[in-house]
């Protein structure tokens, strides 16, 4: 199992970059694919096209309201797993789980550590697994997700974008997190790279791994509310979508 | 036990050691008192006699002494006025058969041509191969030590029929017993019946024809003495050693198949001096009331279809099936496997269909072990994707089964079936939910299967009080939505059992000393009304607990002298405690906060401590990290009552403990709550409106204080005297 995660400051455009990797695995057949909305606003469903019910976060704080009058006399444990089974959403092409909104106040350590094993044990019966991480990486510092391969890092084509994508790289690897190769992916790209974002680059020690084309067919399907999911294959963010999973998936296959 | 069974075998005694005396009073006029006598190929005498009586009989003179000990055993024949035989002459008469036997069947082996063939295996010619050489016991009599064969069943006679015959062979195979045959009735024994059958016999199939005459019995006897000796350290002449090793780790019985003669009824006499129980299937007395075996001694009539299961029961052996019958792979790599909607072909119960598991107590005679109903279409009725109701109502019986152990056994349904590869199991009770994927089916994995895994895993992990298991599954709705309301009924019973056990109602208390690891001088007194501190723990699943695991971190303790009732603290318990605490704790009051209260691992839910000037107590969970009347947040209080040590004024407790009838009962109870967290008063709401009701003290939990209006014990004292809190009109609480 693999797993690949994005994450990157906000309005860069994870999501829709999420979702056309999932569209990519799922063309290839590198399936089946977990895809897991770890952004609290939960909006990765809607450009797959698809409904959520329940989330993470809901079932977590339903089992602190009622630790001890759960149903059936469950534990905690197997009222956390059936429940966060229960969620999932089920498509032909992939599975979808929503971790929700944050914590509230008070003690999450048990919850956190029960739902830590179950989310583990759930990946683990998928071959891929795509995080979509919210800017905070809330999930990525309590660890409740497990360890990540890939670490895509999306900004716009900024200074300020590159820089606080450098910020997040440094952040997690002062925070012990177990996250692998981390990879710098410019989203919305006019044109050519000016020079001193090059430069800037450089700077955060990030390897731009890919740069992503500003799309009008994206912006037009986000205006009329289609999903992503849809996506022509000739449209150029996609083609640019997959030539970055070409080469990511190489690196798998040569164990880097 | 009747008369008429001890003058049975007292009389076949008789005939037998008669016949022993006229069989060797030839042999030594034909061949001289010093003619050798031995089973052939063997270091040890003849077992039985070595073993028993420590003799070493190796000519027929020995034989001669072997008959006088036959003779000084035999009892009288019980008159016409005796009314009341006993059964300590039956257990002679037994043993002097099975020494008669001995003397008969070794003067066999002076003869010629040999009656027995020498050989682990009967050849086309010859059925019977005698008594075991020492390489055979050698071989097999290690697979009764290591458990691979619990135990034999020694047949004597024959069945009706040959199928019969085969069907009862196959069923012992299956539990991985030998079956030793002697003794045949006019002239047919289950031996010829396999024979004939076509079935393979002798010690590689664990199908031994031991003799026709009812004298090869003692063959099976013989084997069983020298494994005591040979494995179970006993001295040859320590009899009491020898019968006890046989007793407690051999699980044999006799099988009496078809009529039971006087000298039939001699040996199984003998067996019972063994602690070998005999089943019969025709109306033979029974001597049922334990003694000498584990359960009873002989039991009739059982018909032939049961018998194996009624043997297995009465002699109190233990299955355990070591390989899950089914076709995909089993183990608990198997886990957390999801089964997706993409790769199942059905699903049963979950969000869209009703469901339930169930597992109830019946009578041994209730209960037909291994038996699995289905009621309802199997897997291969239906189509993929479809979605289906799901009830598993699962029965066991066992002598030492007790209805506490159900939602214990009820639990596990979840880990056993989600062991099988290509099943998904989630939940329990009547939220359960399964999936079987499209290549379990693929392998025949069925419905049925369900029951399988239960049957095996119930004997493998609970041997101990299982000894039956039954299974039916439903696959109807109807079926699954009656049968569900009773098993809610249950549920609800169950529930409520341990909110009405009080602590006088029982006479032991569980300790838990699994924290131990990181708090030593710990010990966690469990009680039906005070729960583990971690809330984890209740008094039935202690109980439970020592039951599955007798050497396990949850023992049962006596409360023993009450010392004082209202502080709750007993002899036995103190005694318990400053053993278990190292000597570190003498003194232990179950219901008190003040003066030595339960000491605290660190694992506590909650902490409750003294607010002095309030005349009552605060109690804070451990989820709240603000600053608390006592002038120390929940990190700091755990520090002072945590790892062990008796703090006086401070507990650490569970949540469900505060609705206790014993919550600092020494003190007054729960109305001395002058402040709890938020968060803990909110979710405490129902049990804090219980305790109101029956104080009498209206609107109770708006009296007591919190975070939002209080932080220090000035600010508690403040709000309490304003809202006119009980606790104020209560006594000095020290």
């Amino acid at each position: 199992m693999k797993t690949i995660a994005i994450s990157g400051k906000g309005g860069t455009g994870k999501s829709t970059l999420a979702a056309l990797i999932i569209r990519w695995l799922k063309q290839k057949e590198m399936g089946p694919i977990l895809a897991v909305d770890a952004d609290s606003n939960v909006n990765l469903n809607d450009l797959l096209g698809i409904q959520i019910e329940e989330t993470v976060g809901a079932i977590r704080e339903e089992l602190k309201r009622s630790a001890h009058k759960l149903p059936g006399g469950m534990t905690k444990q197997e009222f956390l797993e059936y429940k966060i089974h229960a969620s999932l959403r089920e498509t032909r092409d992939f599975d979808l789980i929503a971790m929700g909104r944050p914590e509230g106040p008070g003690c999450y350590c048990y919850a956190n550590n029960l739902l830590r094993e179950i989310l583990k044990s759930l990946s683990d019966n998928y071959k891929i697994v795509v995080i979509d991480n919210e800017a905070g990486m809330e999930h990525l510092s309590r660890r409740t997700l497990q360890k990540i391969d890939f670490l895509l890092l999306v900004s716009d084509p900024s200074v300020r974008g590159v820089r606080a994508a450098g910020k997040i790289s440094k952040l997690l690897s002062e925070l012990d997190t177990r996250v692998g190769k981390k990879l710098l992916v410019l989203n919305r790209v006019k044109g050519s790279i000016p020079e001193i974002l090059d430069k800037i680059i450089d700077e955060q020690g990030l390897p731009l791994f890919s740069s992503i084309p500003e799309d009008d067919t994206l912006l037009r399907m986000d205006q009329i509310g289609k999903p992503i999911w849809k996506i022509a294959e000739d449209s150029p963010a996609y083609q640019a979508v997959h030539r970055m999973m070409s080469k990511l998936m190489e690196r798998i296959d040569n164990g880097v | 036990m009747s008369k008429l069974i001890a003058t049975k075998a007292i009389r076949g005694a008789h005939t037998l050691v008669k016949r022993a005396e006229e069989e060797l009073r030839l042999a030594i006029q034909q061949k001289g008192p010093a003619a050798k006598v031995e089973f052939p190929n063997t270091g040890y005498y003849l077992p039985v006699s070595h073993g028993i009586l420590g003799m070493d009989i190796q000519s027929l003179e020995g034989l001669q002494e072997l008959l006088e000990e036959a003779k000084k055993l035999l009892p009288p024949l019980p008159t016409d006025k005796l009314w009341i035989p006993y059964l300590g002459n039956t257990l002679d008469a037994g043993m002097a058969a099975l020494f008669a036997d001995e003397i008969i069947e070794s003067i066999k082996y002076t003869q010629d041509p040999l009656p027995y063939l020498i050989a682990a295996n009967p050849d086309e010619e010859h059925l019977w191969i005698g008594a075991a050489d020492d390489i055979i016991m050698r071989e097999r009599g290690i697979e009764f030590v290591d458990g691979t064969a619990p135990g034999f069943a020694a047949c004597v006679g024959y069945c009706p029929t040959n199928e019969m015959a085969v069907k009862i062979a196959r069923e012992l195979q299956e539990k991985n017993l030998y079956v030793f045959m002697s003794a045949a009735t006019d002239g047919k024994s289950m031996a010829q019946q396999l024979r004939e059958e076509g079935i393979q016999l002798g010690w590689d199939t664990r199908l031994v024809p031991f003799g026709d005459d009812v004298t090869a019995t003692v063959h099976s006897l013989g084997f069983a003495t020298r494994a005591a000796l040979s494995f179970g350290g006993a001295q040859p002449g320590d009899y009491q050693r020898v019968l006890r090793y046989n007793k407690n780790r051999i699980f044999a019985f006799v099988l009496a198949l078809g009529p039971v003669d006087d000298e039939k009824h001699a040996q199984a006499a003998g067996a019972i001096n063994f602690g070998f129980p005999t089943i019969a299937d025709t109306d033979i007395d029974q001597i049922l009331p334990s003694g000498i075996c584990t359960y009873e001694h002989i039991v009739s009539p059982v018909p032939l279809e049961k018998i194996v299961s009624k043997a297995i029961e009465v002699r109190g052996l233990k299955i355990t099936i070591t390989k899950v019958p089914i076709p995909v792979a089993y183990g608990p790599a198997f886990q957390g496997e999801r089964i997706r909607k993409e790769d199942m072909h059905v699903e049963l119960a979950g969000q869209l269909q009703p469901g339930f598991e169930f597992l109830t107590t019946k009578n041994m005679n209730e209960v037909e072990d291994g038996k699995i109903d289905l009621i309802g279409p199997e897997i291969n009725d239906l189509e993929e994707g479809a979605q289906i109701p799901l009830g598993i109502w699962v029965d066991v019986a066992g002598r030492e089964m007790q209805s506490d152990f159900e939602p214990i056994l009820e639990r596990q349904i979840h880990d056993f079936i989600n062991c099988a590869n290509g099943v998904f199991h989630m939940g329990q009770r009547d939220i359960n939910w399964v999936r079987i994927s499209k290549e379990a089916k693929s392998k025949d994995f069925s419905f049925r299967h369900f029951g399988t895994i239960l049957h095996a895993k119930i004997h493998g992990e609970f041997g101990k009080i299982a000894d039956k298991v039954q299974v039916k599954i439903y696959t109807q709705e109807k079926e699954v939505i009656e049968l569900r309301d009773i098993a809610r009924n249950v549920y609800k019973l169950r529930d409520d059992r341990l909110a009405d056990m009080t602590d006088e109602a029982v006479d032991t208390f569980y300790s838990c000393t699994l924290c131990q690891s990181f708090a030593p001088n710990h010990v966690c007194i469990i009680t039906p009304e005070r729960s583990g501190l971690c809330g984890a723990y209740n008094w039935l699943d202690g109980k439970a607990a020592f039951r599955i695991n007798p050497t396990g971190p949850n023992q049962p303790v006596k409360k023993g002298k009450v010392l004082d009732a209202e502080k709750g603290q007993w002899q036995d318990i103190n005694d318990f405690v400053f053993q278990n605490s190292h000597k570190t704790l003498e003194i232990f009051n179950a219901y008190s906060i003040i003066e030595y209260p339960m000491t605290s691992c660190g694992c506590f839910e909650c902490i409750s401590g003294l607010l002095p000037s309030t005349n009552g107590i605060m109690s804070v969970y451990r989820d709240y990290t603000g600053m608390t009347p006592s002038g120390m947040k929940f990190s700091t209080l755990a520090g002072t009552v945590g790892g062990g040590v008796q703090t006086p004024g401070f507990i650490g407790h569970s949540k469900h403990y505060i609705g206790s009838q014993k919550f600092i009962s020494a003190e007054g109870g729960a109305k001395r709550i002058v402040w709890m967290n938020k968060a803990l008063k909110e979710e405490m709401a129902p049990v804090l409106e219980g305790i109101g009701k029956k104080e009498g003290v209206e609107d109770f939990i708006h009296k007591i204080a919190d975070e939002t209006v209080a932080i220090t014990e000035e600010e508690v004292l403040e709000f309490i005297s304003k809202k006119n809190h009980p606790a104020l009109a209560m006594p000095p609480i020290f």
